[in-house]
């Protein structure tokens, strides 16, 4: 046996470059997970900042551009935000974080650190390095109880670090959101900063799980910012994270209709984002794929959109 | 925290699994639904293992501690087992010097002057001065060797003695010293069930003469498995014998159970499971393989015997022999014990490149033989892991290689009887006498480092039960003339051995891979 088939048995056998497999009898018998740290904080340094600005610039943000029709509104309230934030954003693609990476105003993007779990983003050492090298990623446990991450991420804050978090924990199955974690709402209340909402529309049709790479067509996808949010002084972080999860539905829904419509649906309730059509699992997936491209009520725009260039791209 | 031992099921997820060849391993992909029976996690050894040594002495089970054994004027004998154990060696200190050195202690305190060290080496070759000094360390072997630390030797007329029958007419004659003794201190090494208790006075120490009543093919064929010694005929006559040497000489027994970590740290891959192999496993593994595919025999053989695990130890229980082997095998279950549901068509075993009585030395056919077919055949409890008329499928290149030096009379055997016959019962009435009385070969047992004539044929006799049981037995990348003369067919892949098997037990039979070593006992339900 030759070295050559060697190195290829073991390189198939164990999956190089991808995600190792455990066989399914075994799951049950897996190690308990001990607590791998997984140092990201060179990828902090001035020096990856810069080659990170670099890589987004010329090379993320046109691709991005190229495969999907970005359209961005609502980046002016952030204009004149000091200090660092909390994104809070749904997720239904793997998308959703280099369109808000390309999205958000440079001063923002270089400081900006995307919670991404650990068993997915860090399972290997090549994937933990490329996505903290390109996307200034560090690892979280999906389900919380990761203490590292969490202190991680309030360190963070204190340096001056916004934070994205995508409090549903994972990415959608059927586009529409699910149920938002705790994490980011104690996130904000531990760093004492406000919360920015963020709705992406059409990213799950573009780019479903079990895709590598965006369908063809360019297909549009809208990045909808919304104004920051706190927590009021009697809020838990449950009350303050269903605050969040409704505004972030209704951004989605303002993006849809227009801004009055989506605060009215939103008191009832029966915004796009959160309220799923009942039924089977394939009419949830059919509405959530209806390309974002719809006619906006011209009477009742945002006011916000008034003073900006909300339509950019 | 350690996990349990379990049975995995090959599927599609599963990469490919290690399958050790004697002094090489191979990378083999198992048919979906194969069943793999990975032993436990190494349990974590004591933190003071003298602690828990002198604790032991201190504390016996079913005795008085070991100070008020010991006085001024009596006859000390401490008798510990020889080469054989553990495997690979350990990394020294050995248990064995740890425990020696502790009961030295006391004896010096108590004035003890007149203390002899055997070998509990029975028919197996002499340990040499630098094996002893390795064994029982510096010190020992200084204060000891040669006169008062020697090897056992079961054909020295004038230091044997017949201590009488058991209630079934086996004779039970035993080392002189040994029986003369006012106390014998026995010091045991448990690496799998089959060791300890019984077996390791009156058989450890025991002449030919009293070794055939149960080294034989009949006993074998009743020890069902000989690793389970409830169900063991030859634990049977050993507690028999036990018996009558009790009446005649107090023993106190100590005995020490192993963990897992049969391989040095940098070979840690061989003890984890596959699919949990990091990226420094794998390319170990691959230097390794590699490595030893292109390397010498000389240089292979040198690097496998270099290798000394670092086993740590799990227990150490002293006492009267009965209580203390009960809980020494609760130690040796609580490390090696998977359940295993039901038997299946064909068992699949890689035999490694050592074995207890090639240490330091060379694993011949006959040996090889008797690693997989009678120890690995026999890790079960209950019933063994293949059916009746199965097939065992056996990875090693069996190459027609003996040690003149070790096994003279293996050479012999293999080409003077097994050419005759390989029914194991046929040999015994036809050979075994006159090979058991040899006196080239007693000469050679007494005088150099051989092991008895008669030494093969109990090897043989290890793997009546399995070859009873057995319907096919195949050896996978082994040399054809070597297997084709003890009986069995080879084969060059696993593929090819299922085929051949296919007339035995079907086109798809039900696979179990017993994935060993470290060692994996099998409780079949």
């Amino acid at each position: 046996v030759s070295l050559r088939q060697d190195l290829r048995t073991v390189s198939r056998g164990w999956r190089w470059g991808r995600t190792p497999l455990v066989p399914a009898s075994a799951q049950a018998h897996r190690p308990a997970l001990e607590a791998r740290e997984f140092p990201t904080t060179w990828a902090r340094s001035p020096a990856a900042v810069a080659v990170r600005t670099a890589v987004q610039r010329v090379g993320l943000a046109p691709l991005v551009r190229s495969q999907v029709a970005v359209r961005t509104t609502g980046t002016e309230v952030l204009r004149d935000l000091r200090g660092p934030v909390v994104f809070v954003a749904n997720h239904s693609s793997h998308l959703d974080a280099p369109l808000i990476l390309t999205t958000l105003p440079e001063r923002w993007r270089r400081q900006v650190a995307v919670a991404a779990a650990s068993d997915y983003f860090f399972d290997t050492w090549a994937r933990g390095i490329g996505s903290t090298m390109a996307f200034s990623t560090f690892p979280m446990e999906r389900r919380g109880g990761g203490a590292s991450g969490t202190t991680l991420a309030t360190d963070l804050l204190l340096e001056g670090w916004s934070v994205l978090v995508f409090p549903e924990g994972t990415r959608s199955s059927d586009g529409w959101a699910g149920e938002f974690r705790r994490g980011a709402a104690l996130l904000a209340m531990a760093g004492r900063v406000p919360v920015v909402p963020i709705a992406i529309r059409g990213s799950f049709p573009a780019m479903p799980r079990g895709r590598g790479w965006p369908v063809p067509g360019r297909p549009p996808v809208r990045v909808r910012y919304g104004q920051p949010i706190r927590p009021a002084a009697d809020e838990d972080a449950a009350g303050f994270t269903a605050r969040i999860a409704v505004e972030v539905g209704r951004l989605g829904d303002e993006d849809a209709t227009d801004w009055y419509a989506s605060m009215r649906r939103s008191v009832e309730g029966t915004g796009p984002l959160t309220a799923a059509p009942e039924g089977a699992r394939w009419r949830r997936v059919w509405a959530a794929t209806e390309p974002p491209a719809v006619t906006r009520g011209a009477a009742r725009r945002s006011p916000w959109a008034g003073w900006s260039d909300s339509a950019q791209r | 925290v350690t996990r349990p031992g379990f049975v995995l099921q090959v599927d599609e997820r599963t990469p490919p699994l290690l399958v050790h060849e004697g002094e090489r391993m191979r990378l083999e992909t198992f048919p979906l639904g194969t069943r793999v029976i990975y032993p436990p996690e190494s349990l974590p050894g004591l933190p003071d293992v003298d602690g828990a040594i002198r604790h032991a002495l201190l504390n016996p089970l079913g005795s008085d501690p070991l100070p008020e054994l010991l006085f001024r004027g009596m006859r000390l004998t401490i008798a510990f087992d020889d080469i054989s154990l553990p495997l690979p060696q350990m990394q020294t200190p050995d248990v064995r010097q740890r425990i020696v050195e502790a009961v030295l202690t006391m004896a010096a305190e108590a004035g003890v002057d007149d203390v002899q060290l055997v070998a509990a080496n029975a028919l197996h070759r002499r340990m040499t001065p630098a094996e002893l000094r390795r064994c029982l360390g510096e010190r020992v072997f200084r204060s000891f060797y040669p006169d008062a630390l020697t090897n056992h030797d079961a054909e020295d007329r004038d230091n044997l003695l017949h201590l009488g029958t058991t209630d079934h007419g086996e004779d039970v004659e035993i080392n002189r010293r040994a029986a003369e003794s006012d106390l014998l201190i026995y010091v045991n090494i448990n690496i799998v069930a089959m060791d300890g208790g019984h077996k390791s006075v009156p058989i450890g120490l025991a002449s030919y003469k009293s070794l055939r009543h149960h080294h034989n093919v009949h006993t074998m064929l009743h020890s069902k498995s000989y690793m389970d010694p409830p169900k063991s005929a030859l634990h049977g006559s050993a507690a028999r014998m036990g018996e009558v040497v009790k009446e005649h000489v107090k023993i106190f027994h100590i005995e020490t159970t192993l963990n897992n970590d049969a391989f040095p740290s940098q070979y840690r891959f061989m003890m984890k499971r596959e699919w949990e192999w990091s990226t420094r496993d794998q390319a170990t593994m691959l230097a390794v393989k590699r490595g030893l595919d292109i390397a010498p025999a000389k240089v292979r053989s040198r690097l496998f015997r270099s290798m000394e695990a670092p086993y740590g130890v799990t227990s150490v229980q002293a006492g009267a022999t009965d209580p203390v082997h009960a809980l020494t095998l609760e130690n040796v279950h609580r490390q090696q014990l998977v359940e295993v549901d039901g038997q299946s068509d064909v068992l699949v075993v890689g035999v490694p490149y050592v074995g207890p009585y090639n240490v330091n030395s060379t694993l011949n056919p006959i040996l090889a033989m008797c690693l997989g077919m009678g120890y690995f055949f026999n890790m079960y409890r209950n019933k063994p892991l293949v059916r009746p008329g199965g097939a065992m499928i056996l990875y090693h290149p069996v190459p027609w290689e003996f040690s003149q030096l070790h096994h003279p009379s293996y050479v012999d055997f293999f080409e003077e009887v097994l050419s005759e016959s390989t029914d194991p019962a046929t040999i015994e009435a036809k050979f075994e006498q006159q090979y058991a009385t040899d006196p080239w070969y007693v000469h050679l047992y007494r005088t150099s480092y051989a092991y008895h004539g008669v030494h093969p044929f109990y090897m043989w006799y290890w793997g009546a039960h399995a070859m009873e049981h057995l319907g096919d037995v195949i050896w996978v990348g082994a040399d054809r003339r070597t297997v084709g003369r003890m009986g069995f067919r080879a084969a060059s892949t696993l593929q090819d051995a299922l085929e051949m098997a296919g007339g035995t037990v079907g086109r798809s039979p039900s696979i179990t891979y017993l994935h060993s070593p470290p060692f994996a006992i099998a409780d079949v339900r």
